[in-house]
């Protein structure tokens, strides 16, 4: 609602949903947020151009939805397909990361 | 062998070659799920992961010791067994995070059936 995508029915987004990295109470501190936000950026990196990092964060312990996920925004869809299939089951924070890429992705932000 | 002290910051990514096949639960999940799909699939993720720490008694335990985090007091049994060993209260934990994680799947889905090794522990009510 309120939100208006032309063409929704693309195959490919610019956009990259990466899960099972963080817990909530590495959000919830500063600096281990900064930490995150950087080791994410770097990595994606490799991969093409990252155009922004959203990293929802609980607000005032109240959950916030896409809390625990990482939307990665790249230059193009290319880039965003070959960061997908690269990162899924690496490991960051010794946890096994999932990605997914879609459009539905963007609803999550809303 | 001794590293010298890293000036640059550790990263959280391992390295590239280590990549994890979990069988049944694709790292790539699948696009059409909805939210609470999701929320189960990582829960199921999760609890999978801890289980195969727990069974193969691969703990993630930091190889160097300056890695580790600092280690309480030691109790020790009658016969001067140390108990409470790094390995003790590392199994301790993931089988606690195991059972939280197992208790919020079964919220989310009455359906859902825990591993078969799973066994509800009696726990004590601490403070």
């Amino acid at each position: 609602p309120g939100l208006q995508v032309a063409g929704t029915a693309q195959e490919a987004t610019e956009v990259l949903c990466l899960m099972n990295m963080v817990s909530k109470e590495e959000l919830e501190d500063d600096e281990e947020y900064e930490g995150i936000m950087e080791d994410v950026r770097e990595e994606c990196s490799r991969y093409g151009e990252v155009v922004s990092v959203e990293i929802p964060r609980p607000v005032g312990g109240v959950d916030i939805p896409g809390v625990g996920k990482i939307f990665v925004e790249f230059g193009s869809a290319d880039q965003c397909s070959k960061a997908h299939s690269a990162l899924a089951g690496r490991k960051f924070a010794n946890r096994v990361v999932v990605t997914w890429c879609a459009m539905l992705c963007l609803a999550c932000l809303v | 062998p001794e590293e010298p002290a890293r000036k640059k910051r550790k990263s959280r990514w391992a390295s590239e070659t280590v990549r994890t096949a979990i069988p049944g639960l694709p790292t790539v999940m699948p696009a059409n799920m909805n939210e609470q799909q999701q929320q189960l699939y990582i829960l199921h993720l999760k609890i999978e992961e801890t289980s195969r720490q727990l069974r193969s008694g691969d703990l993630g335990i930091p190889l160097n010791p300056a890695d580790r985090s600092p280690s309480p007091e030691p109790i020790y049994s009658h016969d001067g067994k140390r108990l409470n060993t790094r390995e003790v209260r590392t199994r301790k934990r993931l089988e606690d995070r195991r059972h939280d994680l197992i208790q919020e799947a079964i919220t989310l889905n009455p359906e859902y059936r825990p591993p078969t090794d799973y066994k509800a522990p009696n726990r004590k009510i601490e403070d």
